[in-house]
């Protein structure tokens, strides 16, 4: 073995040892770890979780962050009297498509992955990621970066995304996808478009989204061809063309008007309306545009939801949140608030490593090789080892979801939405 | 500025890196254990056998371990606190906000919030992170308020990657309510700066020779104004100026007839003098926010003022018995003038807390046409933080010796950062032109309101 093998193994074994010695607390909360939506617990807890599959038993705070507001402030009620309920009964699938035609898919979970594109994360956290989509029977979005020839033997639990680059967007790879999602908007930079870094952009990127290398890629914002519902209807049929199996998912950012946005893209076909909160996000973003621009998810969803109800047509779309996703809890949260599930990103990269610095687009990129295209960096995370680790925090996840609903009585996740009756509100 | 040159001509502002003079607290404390680092050599030592560049490869990709005594002594400066050396020898390092970072500005400045603008003002970039937002959710005044996003029916964005020009300029005065062609008694008497922001006038004792001189040339270089109460001789830039008249300082102006001046509207009667007196320039009353400041401010319309500008104190809370944030304090005086059918005879200008680009935004929608910068001035010039900031007449923020075109540089850098972000937040809510943004409460969203609507029906806890 040279020594740039050895090197990167030592590092390999190292950063994986401390994601397993970390949450043992045995050299403490590390200070520096954290911030006020993933505190230094959650992340400890996220990694625990992606060891052990089980929800952290040495009293690391693995609920809510401390962000005073949204999720961070609501919390469950406690219900005496309910009817037992075996919690191995407790069916936490969602639909996908509640329409009349099409293809029925339903995932197990009700959590698939969001997008996160080749160029903006390393190859085998890409991997990882779709592995573990395939494991779980769910689905994990390719993000606008185009579809590498890696993740095609995982097609049928990978989202083929189109957005307003159309990077790498073929016939083919809207050909594999079981479901195709337009993002008209993120929640990172809404209103902006995907914005690469120069340094991010090597030989396979380039190739990949047919562009030059090391030349910084902006997506433009919105999609120059549709400025109407009735437009977004074209879009739709085109992708119904080219692959009439697919289901066709909408993700969109939250502005005043997203309850509109929502009924629109029903009226315009769409299977999925994903709303995608200002908080959250994992591409390089503009700290303004984090912090400043769009709602937060928690106060679209009950929004968009209410909206769909009264118009009549909630039963035929299935509504999904993301944009600041980190626990169980807050899955089942926003599903009280009215979504069907959840779409999460962040939550995957902290499951291998992310320590949410931020420092994703600083020189080489990600230090743990999740956010970069650094051949060396990006081999820290070995994809069947991140397959594993997705899958253990999903199943953590999912026994989380399963005391909650025990605790209530429910027999399926779908009896939870929309029941904020269940939630109360901490000052 | 703008309003006397002629043709087309595309606003930009050039930034050039000026680095900080003055040496910055670390961000993070990085220690390592030092007989437990040794004792890891060792081991790695007999692990690797001896391969050197094996034992000696770091974790740290930013070059904190790359000096000569590698982990013995960390470059505490360049950590970006991304915590790889924890995760790798969490029983060798610790790494935690430091001390000194802690420390950094007052009640209101976080520390945060004084890193930023030394960052702004050194690199003139616009701060980008990855994976989502890192504070807390909402919160008072400002933090309380998001800017609305336009899905798909919007003009072609851009701004900073250069497609469609978005525009930022601004007009201070009085507009004329109708045009009467056969009776044109005078010309409007408004000026058109090229972006919503002014430097305000600084603290007093905090506007020695070089901080004026460095304000006034980053005034004159971005084609803004700066408010001086006392100029001295030979300042550069005196068409930039905005000058500060006291009753007694008539006289002294009144031969050079500034384009535009301020007075202390508190006292009103100066108002008619000053109407007589400079009838051809464009005459700013300055207000304190306070419960009454839209009468007050309706009341100074109809006599004739062209412009108001308005302050709450440096941390952003007016002057009402029951102090309110200057965003609430601003809509009050814009719907007063709305409701008196005056809003769109005065300019408002509006200062006091705005510190971060995203609150010139967020104070246009509570009604200011633009607004005026004052601590953040210092700030950016690496003033000292010596208490707190809260009074103009007393602020504990020190000057200290500086190159005038530094700081120049560093306002320039400031200014054309925040126009950046200005463009991304119009950008996004497919605005071309700032001025549509005034009083466009309907183009944003409070926490308070959502929170009452979205978790309607949700009990509290007991
Ligand atoms: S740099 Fe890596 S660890 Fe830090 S936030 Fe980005 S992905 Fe996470
Ligand atoms: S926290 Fe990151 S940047 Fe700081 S010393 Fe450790 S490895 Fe280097």
């Amino acid at each position: 073995m040279g020594n740039l093998e050895l090197i990167v193994e030592k590092h390999t074994e190292r950063i994986h040892r401390g994601l397993e010695v970390l949450p043992t607390l045995k050299h403490g909360l590390p200070e520096g770890l954290g911030n006020k939506r993933w505190t230094g617990d959650l992340i400890l807890a996220t990694y625990e979780q992606a060891l052990t599959g089980d929800i952290p038993q040495n009293g690391l705070e693995y609920k809510t962050g401390n962000s005073g507001g949204g999720f961070d402030v609501l919390g469950w009620k406690t219900h005496d009297g309910v009817a037992k309920v075996d919690q191995d009964q407790i069916d936490l699938s969602i639909p996908l498509n509640k329409r009349g035609e099409g293809e029925k898919i339903e995932i197990p979970v009700p959590i698939y992955g969001g997008g996160m594109s080749f160029g903006s994360i390393s190859l085998n956290f890409m991997i990882a990621r779709a592995r573990a989509a395939r494991r779980l029977g769910t689905y994990t979005s390719t993000g606008e970066g185009g579809y590498p020839d890696q993740i095609v033997p995982y097609r049928n639990h990978v989202i083929t995304q189109v957005a307003t680059g159309m990077f790498g967007v073929r016939e083919e790879t809207i050909q594999y996808a079981p479901i195709v999602e337009f993002k008209y908007a993120q929640g990172a930079k809404p209103g902006l478009g995907g914005h690469l870094l120069a340094d991010k952009v090597t030989s396979e990127v380039a190739k990949m989204r047919e562009s030059s290398m090391f030349t910084s890629l902006y997506s433009p914002f919105p999609f120059h061809s549709v400025y109407s519902v009735e437009d977004h209807k074209k879009h739709v049929d085109w992708i119904k063309t080219v692959n009439p199996r697919a289901l066709v998912s909408v993700k969109v950012s939250t502005p005043t008007d997203v309850d509109m946005v929502a009924i629109g893209s029903y009226y315009a076909g769409a299977n999925v309306i994903h709303i995608d909160g200002g908080y959250g996000g994992t591409g390089a973003a503009p700290e303004i545009a984090k912090k400043n621009i769009a709602m937060p998810v928690e106060y679209a969803i009950p929004k968009v939801h209410d909206y769909l109800v009264s118009e009549g047509v909630r039963d035929e779309i299935t509504l999904m949140a993301s944009g600041g996703i980190r626990t169980a809890d807050d899955v089942a949260k926003a599903i009280a608030l009215g979504a069907d599930g959840c779409v999460v990103a962040t939550a995957e990269a902290v499951a291998v490593g992310c320590t949410h610095c931020g420092n994703c687009e600083r020189g080489r990129g990600c230090q743990v090789g999740i956010t970069t295209t650094d051949p060396e960096l990006s081999q820290f995370i070995d994809p069947e080892w991140g397959e594993k680790r997705i899958v253990n925090l999903f199943n953590a996840w999912s026994k989380r979801l399963r005391i909650i609903l025990a605790s209530f009585g429910l027999e399926s996740i779908r009896d939870l939405r929309g029941r904020k009756d269940l939630l109360v509100r901490f000052k | 500025m703008q309003a006397q040159e002629t043709g087309y001509r595309r606003f930009k502002i050039e930034s050039r890196p000026a680095p900080h003079v003055y040496p910055i607290p670390n961000r993070f404390d990085v220690r390592a254990r030092k007989i437990r680092l040794a004792a890891m050599l060792v081991h790695e030592a007999f692990e690797y056998r001896f391969e050197k560049e094996v034992v000696l490869s770091r974790p740290c990709i930013y070059g904190v371990f790359s000096g000569h005594f590698g982990g013995f002594k960390p470059l505490k400066h360049k950590c970006v606190g991304c915590m790889r050396c924890v995760q790798e020898y969490p029983h060798i390092m610790t790494v935690k906000p430091s001390e000194a970072y802690k420390k950094l500005g007052d009640s209101f400045w976080t520390p945060e919030m004084v890193y930023t603008v030394w960052n702004e003002a050194s690199t003139g970039k616009i701060p980008v992170k990855g994976m989502g937002y890192k504070g807390a959710f909402g919160g008072e005044g400002f933090d309380g308020i998001w800017t609305d996003m336009s899905e798909i029916v919007r003009p072609t964005r851009d701004g900073v990657y250069g497609r469609e020009y978005i525009s930022t300029s601004v007009d201070v005065g009085r507009k004329p309510t109708s045009i009467d062609l056969d009776n044109v008694i005078e010309t409007p008497r408004t000026i058109e700066i090229p972006l919503p922001i002014i430097f305000d006038e600084l603290p007093n004792g905090t506007d020695n020779d070089d901080v004026q001189t460095a304000v006034a040339l980053a005034a004159g270089k971005v084609g803004t104004l700066d408010v001086a109460r006392e100029t001295r001789l030979g300042r550069p830039g005196p068409e930039n100026l905005l000058p500060l008249i006291d009753e007694e300082g008539i006289e002294d102006y009144e031969e050079k007839q500034p384009s535009i001046l301020e007075f202390d509207a508190e006292k009103p009667s100066v108002l008619r003098k000053l109407l007589t007196r400079f009838d051809r320039s464009i005459i700013i009353g300055r207000l304190p926010l306070r419960e009454d400041s839209g009468q007050v401010a309706s009341e100074l319309a109809r006599q004739g003022v062209h412009g108001l500008h308005l302050y709450a104190d440096y941390h952003g809370r007016d002057y009402s018995r029951d102090p309110r944030h200057i965003s609430t304090a601003l809509r009050d005086v814009h719907q007063q003038l709305v409701r008196d059918g005056l809003r769109d005879q005065v300019t408002i200008i509006a200062s006091g807390g705005i510190t971060l680009a995203e609150h010139v935004p967020k104070a246009i929608i509570c009604g200011a046409d633009l607004v005026g910068i004052d601590t953040t001035i210092l700030v950016a010039l690496q003033a000292e933080f010596l208490g707190e900031t809260r009074n103009r007449a007393n602020c504990g923020l020190r000057p200290r010796r500086i190159n005038p075109e530094w700081g120049a540089q560093r306002l320039v850098n400031l200014m054309g950062v925040w126009h950046d972000q200005l463009i991304e937040i119009l950008g996004a809510m497919g605005m071309r032109d700032v001025r549509r943004l005034r009083g466009d409460i309907g183009r944003s969203m409070m926490d308070s309101e959502l929170r009452e609507q979205s978790f309607k029906g949700i009990a509290w806890a007991t």
